[in-house]
């Protein structure tokens, strides 16, 4: 294949190092040593003359190939050696080093092919081709040294055979190109990598699988230039004649510890850019490290760190994007959807890093591929794992323990298999608590509460959590991947417990109080890309996604009374909220010319939600079950008229059983490339939701949330239309990124079951459903400002904005929405010393709204009794004190000999000023006046962690 | 040129926004100074209404202080009485013949330049209102056969499905809990269920509180009082904080006609 001769150089040098042995004695200065090497072997050595001189090398080596003896070589003097994609071998004091080391050897002409060792006893040099090179102070002298290879008396030396070379072809015009960029150390497909065709504006990004086609190339003997952050760029030269079989362009790793900002607002210019994209946010996980984290690199924790993402919400993980809520932002997962998007209590989020390859968060006006929220939408790409060796790896933090393995199972298929589960230390505990200790708790899907005036609870609760990626990736063909996904995660706590006896109730057995919760996913997905020809692929997928959220409550004892006689009691709850979701959707690209590309699909899906809320094993206090036949199909067009235009129509229709109406959700994205620097962007749309999260208030023992369908009376259909423009600024250096902002909304529900009457004196047992629908407007500009290179990068981030509901429960105005955020100012701070990364995380936001008593009032029932109220301000007429933490995070990786990453070690400071943040306020009435408590977040936190890989 | 003129439409474009989502302030400020109504009007009794100021939040008394001085009418529709201050902030009419059922009273007065004013329906007396057992002998597990655990049945006539409230006022004034459900806590001697529109309330022995003399009332009651019922401050926190429900224009509280039938209940243990 021709992918061979693209990172042939690269795999030279490999091989070389691997089969040649050095059986001598050695004793010369390193770069001595390297020249041998370079003239006998035909490798090309870049390294600082002056530096290496200065080592003296005094070994006998047993016939030991020459990467380790270039590694024992190193290792002794504390140096890295590198192999670059072109084949060259850096030897580096620093990690540092290479980027000005590169820059040197750029200076120097390129060398004739390698040459190829049969045998190795090397001896002297000859013909040295030494370069005088000069810092740019011009001060001090440096050496970089080349050899070139020459027929030596021991060795036994011959050119290397050339590659066959083709056979003569006429070059062809107007070609069309089509390949797939991969990474050439794990055999990945590189999902948004530019394929740029070298002097000519024509450009393309890889799709998901890492494929690409470029039409109307003007001939095939064109470059292409291939670069994608975190990887070294490449440029490969067309071959006439070859261009029959897939390109496979392999990419090499940088050397890890370059510092590059991972996180890119995908926009004009940004490395790894497509400026046909509007409000998106990419990431990659695998420098999450290098961000403060706690416990867990927490991939939505990190999008929250961009502008548009609210960062103050640490009672949930999930995305409030742009005056959204998370129930508006759909998680889609290798297809499939995920409905609990966070463990514990919202703290961390449910996804776990070491599985995933890449994540889009699209922040609105988002493509009519996606449908079904309101607000965005994050996808989130599974790792396909290295096919060419088996790599372990373990996280351990003061958490949870997260260990991973990528292998290949066969020649053509791979395997993934990642697993975390939190462990009860004090770390967890204390989160636990934080987010668990008040009656009135909400924004968790539930668990022990224990309110004020409850029996004193003796102990702690045992609560875990766990999730499990499996991953199999099968190439069937050259055309043809079939994959297979697994996700599985829950949240389990066990609060049994046994009850103190009031004393009036006499002395006896105390009661047994059983109290289990679990809440999670199970979902899986089977996935078939397969490539029709050199323009048209599709994915189809079949998925199953599933959400539970169950608790159990029992009460058994006995006690005896004050007759003497022993009595006994047993009440239970159990509440159960379950849903299925089974999908199938096909998805087709259809690339016509360079400036048209067609997608479409279809869609079909079948939801059922059970939700039941029975007492004592008779009472069904909420009984359940609906379901929703979903399908439809889409279409969109991206048109480029001109080099600097880019157009993209779509529309997608939905037919919605429980209402059997049809949706039309018409959508439009354009952009337009003012110069080198500046490019405009727009996006419109209408976009429809069909079932919602909703809360069950429970004064007694927490609050919990529920999926249900939306339908024909009660629960509406929602929708939203968004209109965004921006504009955006960008030179090497800088980016500069303006976007504004108005969405409309209607059809909001707020949907909460009251339960009344579980107390003496409070009547029977019942439930009381309450269904508000309401509209929403939300508007907002926001600013970032990112340094995108050098030691130092990092970006500043502003969001001015306002989200507002009007529902008629809370009156006829609007007012401010539960997550509506004026000001929100984020300052990330990244700098890269050698082998650390230290990392400050400012985040400053106005007071999120609440709803204030301003006053009590007491009247007197009819039954007698004397009920005090609270007069209230309008709905979150009040706000919060600010919001706003320092993080501090310190990393240092541990590298090998050869430059390669095998872990990290890092230390993470949360809320390092410990500046107390409210979560909200509890009310409640004590000697008839008005009690005021605050719920806080967070305070200072430290946590450790450890990654460790091996290959 | 150009390059000004560019920068003065992004100038006015971002003015625009930031008025534009600096607009719209709101003040609920002056809802401390409404006054607090109370009156419950039972048809064919007096009438009484008491007025109170609200409490600051640290206030520990038990009322806001009474409103005193003030001018009280309350219409029929076709007939306006004036009511008298008997005791500070209470204001009464004497005449039990002005509540008739079917009727609907308005209330108003003035009060710190706005007129305060609230509406209410006399609601037709229930018939029918009865007791399946009017002594229940109670030990736990041994509940009469209605249904089980249930010690006895009231029922009434409700066609209509109209509101009711039940109120148990226990004349014994202890409270010995009933053991089936541990009934942990001290209640008040009197307390009220909310039938929900039904025409049939069941006395269960999980729920209902306690052993006792019980003077049972069957309260024909409107929308306006079981919504005041159904409300509570207990759990209340800065996100699920609602105001009270109230049909006082200008005020809070509660203006509401009642229609009234008491029956006796008593359950003993042995």
């Amino acid at each position: 294949m021709l992918g061979f001769t693209v990172i042939a150089n690269a795999q030279t040098t490999g091989q070389i190092l691997k089969k040649n042995k050095l059986d001598r004695f050695v004793a010369r200065p390193m770069d001595d040593l390297l020249d041998t090497l370079s003239v006998n072997y035909g490798l090309r050595f870049v390294f600082e003359r002056d530096s290496l001189h200065r080592y003296d090398v005094v070994e006998r080596f047993f016939n030991e190939p020459l990467n380790k003896v270039l590694a024992k070589v190193c290792r002794q003097f504390d140096l890295h050696y590198w192999v670059d994609a072109s084949g060259a071998i850096y030897i580096l004091q620093d990690v540092d080093d290479l980027a000005r080391l590169k820059q040197i050897a750029a200076t120097i002409k390129p060398l004739p092919p390698p040459v190829k060792t049969v045998t190795a006893q090397a001896d002297t040099t000859d013909e040295q081709d030494v370069e005088a090179l000069y810092d740019k102070d011009g001060k001090r002298k440096r050496e970089v040294s080349r050899k070139r290879a020459q027929p030596q008396a021991l060795a036994v030396q011959k050119p290397v055979e050339p590659l066959p070379s083709p056979p003569e072809n006429k070059v062809h015009l107007l070609v069309t190109v089509s390949g797939k960029v991969i990474n050439q150390s794990s055999g990945e497909p590189l999902p948004s990598a530019t394929v740029r065709v070298h002097d000519t504006p024509l450009s393309v990004s890889t799709n998901s699988d890492g494929a690409f086609t470029i039409f109307r190339v003007p001939s095939d003997t064109c470059t292409l230039d291939i670069s994608f952050s975190g990887f070294q760029p490449y440029s490969f030269k067309l071959d006439p004649g070859k261009l029959v079989l897939p390109l496979v362009l392999g990419l090499y790793p940088s050397l890890s510890t370059l510092n590059e900002v991972t996180i890119l607002g995908q926009k004009s210019g940004v490395m790894n850019t497509d400026v046909k994209k509007v409000g998106v946010l990419q990431l990659s996980p695998a420098n999450l490290d290098k961000l403060p984290s706690l416990g867990e690199k927490d991939v939505m924790r990190a999008f929250q760190l961009m502008p548009g993402v609210g960062a103050t919400n640490e009672s949930s993980s999930g995305a409030y994007v742009r005056g959204g809520t998370p129930d508006q932002n759909l998680v889609v997962f290798d297809g499939f959807t995920i409905y609990q998007v966070d463990h514990l209590y919202g703290f961390f989020s449910a996804f776990n890093s070491n599985a995933i390859k890449d994540l889009q968060l699209f922040k609105g006006g988002f493509s009519a591929q996606y449908g079904g929220r309101l607000s965005s939408v994050t996808e989130i790409n599974g790792k396909e794992g290295n096919k060419n060796n088996t790599i372990f790896g373990v996280d351990l933090s003061l958490l949870s323990v997260n260990a991973f393995m990528e292998t290949p199972v066969t020649s053509n298929s791979s395997l993934v298999l990642a697993i975390r589960r939190s462990y009860q230390g004090p770390f967890y505990d204390k989160i636990f608590k934080q987010f668990n200790t008040s009656s009135g708790f909400s924004g968790g899907p539930g668990g022990p509460g224990g309110g004020p005036g409850g029996f004193g609870e003796q102990t702690t609760p045992a609560s875990h959590f766990y999730d499990a990626n499996i991953r199999y990736t099968n190439h069937l063909d050259q055309n043809d991947i079939l994959t297979w996904s697994f996700y599985s995660g829950s949240d389990k706590t066990d609060n049994s417990r046994q009850l103190q006896l009031p004393s009036f109730l006499g002395s006896g057995t105390a009661p047994d109080i059983t109290d289990y919760t679990k809440y999670g996913n199970l979902a899986s997905s089977l996935k078939w890309f397969r490539q029709w020809n050199s323009s048209v692929y599709s994915n189809t997928y079949l998925t199953y996604s599933s959400y539970f959220n169950n608790r159990e409550r029992g009460t058994t004892g006995g006690y005896t009374d004050d007759e003497g006689q022993e009595q006994s009691f047993s009440t239970s709850t159990v509440e159960k909220n379950n849903l299925y979701d089974i999908g199938i959707k096909s998805d087709w690209v259809w690339t016509m010319q360079n400036q048209l590309k067609l997608k479409y699909g279809v869609f079909a899906s079948r939801q059922h939600i059970n939700y039941d809320y029975v007492q004592n094993d008779t009472s069904h206090l909420i009984n359940q079950h609906n379901t929703a036949l979903l399908g439809g199909l889409f279409a969109e067009l991206e048109y480029d008229p001109t080099n600097t235009l880019h157009l993209q129509p779509g529309i997608r229709m939905t037919q919605f059983g429980p209402t059997g109406r049809f949706y039309a959700e018409p959508r439009f994205s354009a952009s337009y490339v003012l110069n080198d620097n500046y490019t405009l962007k727009f996006a419109t749309g209408q976009f429809y939701q069909f079932m919602n999260e909703v809360t069950r208030d429970d004064i007694a023992d927490g609050n919990r949330q529920f999926w249900v369908l939306s339908n024909n009376s009660s629960i509406p259909v929602g929708r939203s239309r968004h209109l965004m423009g921006g504009i955006s600024y960008e030179n090497d250096q800088f980016l500069l990124d303006i976007e504004g902002y108005y969405k409309w909304l209607n059809g909001l529900t707020q949907y909460t079951i009251t339960q009344t009457g579980f107390g003496p004196g409070r009547g029977t047992p019942a439930i009381q459903e309450d269904f508000y629908s309401g509209t929403g407007r939300a508007k907002g500009i926001e600013v970032l400002l990112q340094k995108k290179l050098g030691n130092y990068t990092g970006w500043l981030s502003y969001t001015l904005a306002d989200a507002e509901n009007k529902f008629a429960v809370y009156g006829t105005n609007f007012y401010p929405a539960d997550q509506d955020i004026r000001h929100e100012f984020k300052a990330i701070n990244m700098y890269h010393y050698s082998r650390w990364n230290f990392a400050a995380v400012f985040i400053f936001s106005t007071g999120h709204p609440y709803t204030a008593p301003l006053s009590t009032y007491s009247i007197t029932n009819a039954d007698g009794t004397r009920q005090t109220y609270f007069n209230v301000s309008g709905k979150n007429a009040e706000r919060l004190p600010d919001y706003h933490r320092l993080d501090l995070s310190a990393t240092y990786d541990l590298l090998k000999i050869n430059g390669d990453k095998i872990g990290s070690i890092g230390l993470s400071l949360f809320n390092v000023y410990n500046h107390v943040n409210t979560w909200y306020r509890e009310y409640y009435l004590q000697n008839n006046a008005a009690v005021t408590t605050n719920v806080n977040y967070l305070g200072f936190t430290p946590n450790i962690t450890l990654s460790l890989r091996w290959k | 040129m150009e390059i000004r003129k560019q920068t003065f439409t992004i100038i006015a474009f971002l003015t625009f926004l930031f008025i534009s989502l600096h607009s719209c302030k709101k003040d609920g400020a002056s809802a401390v100074s409404l006054p607090v109504v109370q009156a419950y009007l039972y048809g064919g009794q007096a009438i009484t209404v008491k007025l109170y100021q609200q409490k600051s939040l640290t206030d520990t008394a038990k009322y806001g202080s009474p409103i005193i001085g003030q001018q009280l009418s309350i219409s029929d529709g076709s007939n306006t009485i004036s009511l008298s201050e008997t005791a500070k902030g209470v204001y009464t009419y004497a005449d039990t013949t002005f509540l008739a059922a079917g009727k609907t009273y308005t209330l108003s007065f003035q009060y710190l330049g706005k007129t305060v004013s609230a509406q209410t329906v006399m609601p037709q007396k229930t018939q029918l209102f009865a007791t399946q057992h009017s002594t229940v002998n109670y030990v736990y597990g041994s509940a009469p056969d209605i249904k089980p655990d249930t010690l006895n049945k009231f029922t009434w006539d409700n066609p209509d499905s109209l509101g009711h409230v039940i109120v148990f006022n226990n004349l014994d004034g202890n409270n010995f809990p009933l053991a089936g459900r541990g009934g942990f806590g001290q209640q008040s001697n009197a307390f009220e269920y909310d039938t929900e529109g039904k025409s049939v309330f069941y006395v269960v022995s999980n729920s209902f509180p306690y052993y006792g003399n019980y003077q049972v009332t069957l309260l024909s009651a409107n929308k306006e009082y079981i919504d005041l019922l159904k409300s509570n401050t207990i759990g209340a926190n800065s996100q699920n904080l609602l105001n009270t429900p109230t049909n006082v224009v200008n005020g809070i509280g509660i203006f509401t006609a009642l229609q009234a039938d008491t029956l006796s209940f008593i359950v003993y243990n042995r």
